[in-house]
């Protein structure tokens, strides 16, 4: 995985400086190019980059730093708690309780992994003794429902949906289509909550609803999100961000923040060879934790995910116990 | 900045420490564009190259000089080096009694089925015949997704379900289309990761076994610095992975999701790193020789459009 080629190149950056007898303002200069490059080779959003590199300067004053501290260490401990710092929301996102419905929802620009990864968090509840569910509010990408039936079908996890219904016969006019006029429109909102009552008298204590890829240049997408959201009251919204995207990384994510109330984020396809600086700009544009990732497209290809341990593999620096804040 | 603009008119050669300056800046410029550096790199050696020694017209500027011959090299690289003109290409099919077959790959959820769809749509508006193969026998709900497309269109679609060998479906396909005279056949692909051994292996498979007429790279407009690894990953697995002494590569691009990136970028600072897809577009051309032969600009059918080489030279030099 390619975080570790980052981690590589911003622990070779530190090594170096490691390895200079003086360290003094060009060496920690030198230092912080080194892994603003590597961050922005990794997609972390520009903006970031350039204010972690001002604060660690902030932080490591030289010229105050008395003789005698050890200066490599601070400037260490300096990246690897800025890096912490990206990728920490500050607060931990609303964790569903066993036993306790709670409904969870799930958004993202298309294709970025949603129903997949919808599957995913269900089964890795259900395999701990959870009763999840699945609802369908996608009404509008071909073939929606059938891949969230068969992933749930798969799984043995209660689902619930609507094909979308056709009119037969009539030839299709593809002129004016953007929502296919010749099919029954079904409404993802009605969809949703139908899905969570059902679920609810079933006792089922996770209720996962996956909604359509959207982006925030469409408003009227981003409408209907804020619909299905304010019809279901989900206890947490979940965005799913692919791990390649770049520099529309922050914007999107903002975008999205700004409709619904985001509260946990999941990074996806981080078997691919993308660096998943997204990631960093995903959290720092929802204010909000990233709790899982997916690293494959089988059902089990999931993992909690945990700030500090993702930061010191970022930096290669195996245990990094005695620098975490105390 | 100024000295950037001196007229040397009357000086004898053009020497690289001339050209510098300008090159320096239109390097720049480009890599606003988010052209790869190395590649911004590359295309200033080559400019470079092509200018020394030249001698300069009079009264030009070293400045509009570098910017031409810019042109000129940006032009070229864009500028497809074999047909996109599948329309001719599918009637050349045509005659010798066989169809036209056009593979779709690349990664998870970049937009491959959609697509498809799309160009099956434009080339019903061609009145060309098009059959869908659906040979993403993996992913859940990947042959309905293709189903609902082929409904919509009123185009028939070949399947075999899930779980079959795509290779092998693809191939009864192309038999299928030829028996009732399809003019083209779309074959849908599973999205794969580039770093991902048996799934390239396959891919490649399937291409060796059906040699369509058409490789085509669906790449998302949206990604970041992986854009040129997939697209060169591919090219390279494929050469690699094939059983065949001269392997197919990829032939075309097709770029999508243009809808979901600002053009406008906030100038003191995302400006050098902001995501622009046209020059997503110059780095996957220039690293893959492949043209751009369709762009992606939303979900419905029509949302297909062609790249226009001329736009594209002048955003990059804006
Ligand atoms: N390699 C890999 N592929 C993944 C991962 N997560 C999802 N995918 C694949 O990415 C593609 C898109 O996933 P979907 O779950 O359909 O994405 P979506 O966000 O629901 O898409 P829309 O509903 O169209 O917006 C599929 O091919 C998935 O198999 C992952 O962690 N690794
Ligand atoms: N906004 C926008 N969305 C697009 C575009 N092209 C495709 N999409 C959406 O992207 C999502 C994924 O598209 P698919 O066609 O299923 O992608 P794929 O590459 O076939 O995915 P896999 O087969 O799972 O790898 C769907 O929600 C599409 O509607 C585009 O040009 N613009
Ligand atoms: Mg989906
Ligand atoms: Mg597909």
């Amino acid at each position: 995985m390619v975080l570790a080629q980052l981690g590589g190149s911003i622990s070779r950056a530190l090594q170096q400086m490691s390895n200079a007898t003086i360290i003094d303002e060009k060496v920690l200069n030198e230092c912080l190019n080194e892994i603003t490059r590597a961050l922005l080779q990794a997609d972390v959003q520009f903006k970031l980059v350039r204010d972690m590199s001002t604060n660690i300067k902030k932080i490591v004053n030289l010229g105050d730093l008395a003789a005698g501290h050890n200066k490599r260490r601070i400037i260490q401990q300096a990246v690897f708690n800025e890096l912490c710092k990206m990728l920490d929301a500050g607060k931990p996102s609303f964790t569903p309780k066993k036993g306790k419905p709670s409904i969870v929802m799930f958004v993202g620009l298309q294709g970025s992994g949603k129903t997949t990864t919808c599957t995913k968090y269900a089964y890795y509840h259900q395999k701990k003794g959870w009763k999840p569910a699945l609802v369908c509010a996608d009404t509008f990408r071909a073939g929606a429902f059938d891949q969230l039936k068969q992933n749930a079908t798969k799984a043995k996890i209660p689902f619930y949906g609507r094909r979308m219904a056709t009119f037969s016969g009539s030839r299709y006019s593809v002129m004016v289509l953007p929502r296919w006029p010749n099919e029954i429109a079904s409404d993802p909102v009605k969809i949703a909550v139908e899905g969570v009552e059902r679920f609810k008298k079933e006792n089922c204590d996770l209720i996962i609803i996956d909604t359509s890829g959207r982006h925030k240049q469409e408003a009227a997408l981003f409408e209907e999100m804020r619909q299905v959201s304010e019809a279901t009251k989900p206890d947490l919204v979940i965005f799913v961000m692919d791990s390649s995207i770049g520099q529309a990384a922050f914007d999107q994510a903002q975008a999205f923040k700004q409709s619904v109330a985001v509260g946990a984020v999941i990074i996806t396809k981080m078997d691919g060879h993308a660096k998943g600086g997204g990631a960093l700009s995903a959290v720092a544009a929802t204010k909000s934790p990233v709790i899982f990732i997916g690293t494959g497209e089988h059902m089990d290809e999931f993992e909690v995910f945990d700030a500090k341990p993702f930061v010191s593999r970022l930096l290669g620096m195996g245990d990094l116990s005695g620098f975490m804040d105390k | 900045f100024s000295s950037m603009f001196h007229s040397i008119a009357g000086k004898a050669n053009l020497e690289k420490t001339d050209l510098q300056p300008a090159l320096k800046a239109l390097k720049d410029r480009l890599m606003t564009k988010n052209v790869a550096e190395e590649i911004a790199e590359k295309l200033c050696d080559s400019v470079a190259a092509s200018l020394v020694g030249k001698k300069l017209a009079s009264f030009t500027r070293i400045s509009s000089t570098v910017q031409s011959a810019m042109e000129d090299a940006l032009v070229r690289i864009l500028t497809p080096k074999r047909s996109i003109d599948i329309l001719r290409d599918v009637h050349a099919a045509k005659e010798q009694g066989k169809p036209y077959v056009v593979v779709f790959v690349g990664v998870n959820g970049v937009g491959k089925s959609t697509n498809l769809a799309k160009v099956a749509y434009w080339l019903l508006q061609h009145k060309v015949s098009v059959m869908m193969a659906a040979c993403d026998t993996f992913r859940s709900g990947a042959v309905e997704q293709l189903r609902t497309h082929a409904r919509r269109l009123q185009i028939p679609i070949f399947e075999k379900g899930y779980e079959k060998d795509p290779a092998i479906v693809a191939k009864e396909a192309i038999q299928e289309a030829t028996r009732n005279g399809s003019d083209v056949v779309l074959v849908d692909t599973a999205g794969r990761m580039q770093d991902n051994e048996p799934l390239m292996r396959a891919l490649s498979k399937l291409i060796y076994l059906n040699n369509p007429d058409l490789v085509l790279f669906v790449g998302e407009a949206l990604v970041g610095n992986d854009a040129v690894d997939q697209l060169s990953k591919f090219n390279q697995k494929l050469a690699d992975l094939s059983t065949s002494p001269n392997p197919r590569l990829i032939d075309g691009i097709l770029l999508t999701k243009f809808d979901t990136i600002d053009d406008k970028v906030d100038p003191p600072f995302s400006s050098i790193y902001c995501l622009s897809e046209v020059g997503a577009a110059l780095s996957m051309v220039y690293i893959s020789g492949a043209p751009v032969m369709f762009v992606g600009c939303g979900q419905s059918y029509t949302d297909l459009k062609k790249l226009n080489v001329k736009s594209i030279v002048k955003t990059l030099l804006k």
